[in-house]
């Protein structure tokens, strides 16, 4: 899969490339509007994620073109700026998602994977994601263990899927109770939730023979271990 | 006390402070006017009579019905008439007399006589009283018209300065309007609008610079944190000791704890720009029975009994957002400070909404709790900042918030303000009870 990350700050840029080539995507990242604009014309991308707030042009007009160009690349829009206006615009102007910085890599890879199953549904047997003896619908929302219809919560299959996407990386509780209740979520004692909410995952695969696949890592969080590493 | 009614007692005094030293010099210039005219006219008698001696007439024709007298005297004094103010009690009409005598002196063929005339002249009491009456007319208009004119003028000339307090009354620097003030002759109005106006000018620019500087803060800090945030991913995929790791959880805990105060901070920035402007109204209970219904599992964890009050179809003047916010940190904080195996009663009805738990007695004055950064105990995963937005949430709306501790019972409660609401419907309250079981564990 090829994607675009446009952002300006070296850094970050280099962390997404890192974390999105390690998933075996092919990244490539471009820090000014210009070079960025010249990349979107010149070559086909799957994924574009777009950075509003650059040194030389604003990622909305980015968009504009891209929507002008016909170009079917998904667009995920990363800004710094909560702003709802941005997020309105962004969404209007044709793009699938939005993220607001500061978020987890693991979250960004989520989203994508979210808008690629959108944008390309009759690959990989449509709505249903598996690994192994896992199956997941994205339609029903439904999740399976061996055919076996396991009985979970909305949270507890939204965590599952996070795993299973995020496969073989350690995810850390904040990430996941980021992911589930979002960023406005502050106050709640969402950490001990996050454990709670494992355990009894854990629990109902177990019920249905399951492979344990979720490990605790000490002092950071948690892996969803998987030997064979997939795209 | 009003500025015109200070005015009038100042002017009121001062009229009758002046007043008496104004009589006695009106009496006294009544008085010697009267005495003068008296004088001129006897010394013109005496002159008359002079001159007939002198003429060799016979005086006694002119003196006929005239009190006058002459007689001859061996020198001549110095002043040659003599005037003397003369009183007397008169036993017959019983009353006090004034006359006033004059005595002339002429050389006349080398005699030396002196003239002598009287008449009664109008007494000094005569005139005072005359005077009191005239006084007492004069005070009791003065203090009416003084009284009326005030209060007729002062509207008319205070009317600027009226408005100017208005304007400054409806100014607030978070509207970044401009204060305009009404256009005025008086120099000490013009004074007043134009150092009300420059510092009004200056104060906005002042807050919008330093709205700006916050916000650009905020978002400045936000590209900087995403760096570290993903690094220390990176870094955990890394092979680590536990100690390492350790120290990487340590590290993700408190940037999440920056990347929330940020967050939080910036919410509450926009919501001083008025960035959430709505017209439009939410069902504030649907978006209040969906909040409860996420935040059960929470409240089953923690073994706490849902009270649900929630009336059915309450318009509310918020945007969607903050009204999601505002909701959320008001049950957040039900569920986080409840007692062990405690409740949360939440009320809606189209005028308020109130939500009370169990739980310790704050430390502080409750209401104290609204300052941004104050926390009741010193828990360490909350940042201190979720009342400040609840009340600046309440804020922008016109909600009226309080934070009560009653019976054991922590209470928080909204007023929404009478333009938020549509129609005072009579809303059907349902009652919905569940036991928390514990499922979850």
């Amino acid at each position: 899969m090829k994607v675009l990350v446009l952002e300006d700050n070296p850094q970050l840029g280099a962390s997404i490339r890192e974390f999105l080539t390690r998933e075996g995507y092919l990244c490539e990242v471009a820090d000014t509007y210009a070079k960025a604009k010249d990349k979107i014309l010149s070559s086909g991308y799957d994924l574009i994620l777009l950075d509003i707030m650059l040194p030389d042009g604003n990622g909305l007009d980015l968009l504009r073109i891209i929507k002008q160009e016909n170009i079917a690349s998904g667009v995920l829009i990363i800004s710094a700026k909560e702003a709802l206006d941005d997020k309105i615009r962004g969404l209007e102007g044709g793009a699938d998602d939005y993220i607001t910085k500061p978020f987890h890599l693991s979250e960004l890879h989520a989203r994508l994977r979210a808008i690629y199953r959108r944008k390309n549904p009759a690959g990989s047997s449509g709505s249903i994601i598996s690994f192994n003896e896992i199956s997941l619908n994205t339609d029903t929302l439904e999740a399976f263990i061996n055919n076996q219809l396991l009985d979970i919560t909305r949270k507890e299959f939204d965590l599952l899927m996070y795993f299973v996407v995020n496969k073989n990386r350690v995810l850390s509780k904040q990430a996941i109770a980021t992911h589930l209740w979002g960023d406005y979520t502050d106050n709640l004692d969402n950490l001990d939730f996050v454990y709670q909410h494992v355990k009894n995952l854990r629990r109902k695969i177990a019920q249905l023979n399951g492979t344990d696949y979720i490990d605790t890592v000490y002092g950071l969080g948690y892996r969803f271990k998987a030997t064979e590493a997939a795209i | 006390m009003k500025l015109i009614n200070k005015l009038t007692y100042w002017i009121l005094g001062v009229v009758f402070l002046v007043t008496p030293f104004t009589m006695v010099i009106s009496y006294r210039s009544i008085k010697d006017n009267i005495n003068n005219a008296e004088i001129a006219r006897l010394t013109q008698v005496t002159d008359k009579v002079a001159a007939q001696l002198k003429a060799g007439q016979p005086p006694h024709q002119y003196m006929l019905d005239r009190p006058i007298t002459v007689k001859t005297v061996a020198a001549m004094p110095t002043v040659k008439t003599q005037p003397h103010n003369y009183n007397f009690y008169n036993t017959e009409l019983k009353r006090n007399e004034c006359r006033m005598d004059v005595t002339s002196y002429y050389n006349i063929n080398g005699k030396v006589y002196a003239v002598y005339t009287y008449n009664y002249v109008t007494q000094g009491r005569q005139i005072i009283m005359g005077m009191i009456y005239a006084l007492a007319w004069k005070m009791g208009l003065l203090t009416i018209s003084v009284l009326i004119t005030g209060r007729l003028l002062s509207k008319y000339i205070l009317s600027p300065f009226n408005q100017t307090l208005k304007s400054i009354g409806q100014f607030t620097l978070g509207n970044r309007e401009k204060l305009v003030l009404p256009a005025t002759t008086t120099a000490e109005f013009k004074e007043l609008n134009s150092f009300l106006k420059n510092m009004t000018d200056r104060a906005l620019q002042e807050y919008s610079a330093v709205k700006e500087f916050s916000e650009n803060a905020s978002h400045e800090v936000q590209t900087p944190l995403a760096v570290i945030r993903t690094k220390l991913e990176l870094l955990s995929e890394t092979p680590i000791n536990e100690d390492q790791a350790l120290l990487i959880g340590d590290m993700q805990s408190s940037i999440e704890k920056l990347v929330k105060i940020n967050r939080s901070l910036l919410l509450l920035t926009k919501l001083n720009n008025a960035e959430y402007h709505t017209t439009e109204q939410v069902k504030l209970c649907r978006i209040a029975k969906d909040m409860v219904r996420d935040m059960e599992p929470h409240m089953e964890m923690k073994g706490i009994t849902l009270r649900n009050h929630i009336g059915s179809n309450i318009p509310v003047l918020i945007h969607p957002v903050l009204a999601e916010i505002l909701l959320n940190n008001l049950l957040s904080n039900a569920i986080r400070y409840n007692a062990p195996d405690g409740y949360i009663d939440i009320t809606l009805t189209p005028n308020r909404l109130m939500v009370k738990n169990p739980g310790q007695p704050p430390v502080v004055e409750p209401e104290m709790l609204f300052q941004r950064f104050k926390k009741s105990n010193q828990c360490a995963d909350s940042i201190g900042l979720g009342l400040s937005i609840v009340q600046q949430i309440c804020s922008v709306n016109n909600f009226e918030v309080s934070y009560t501790y009653q019976n054991n019972e922590h209470i928080l409660q909204v007023i929404f303000a009478e333009e938020a609401l549509q129609t005072e419907q009579a809303i059907t309250v349902e009652e919905t009870f569940f036991a928390a079981d514990t499922a979850l564990a």
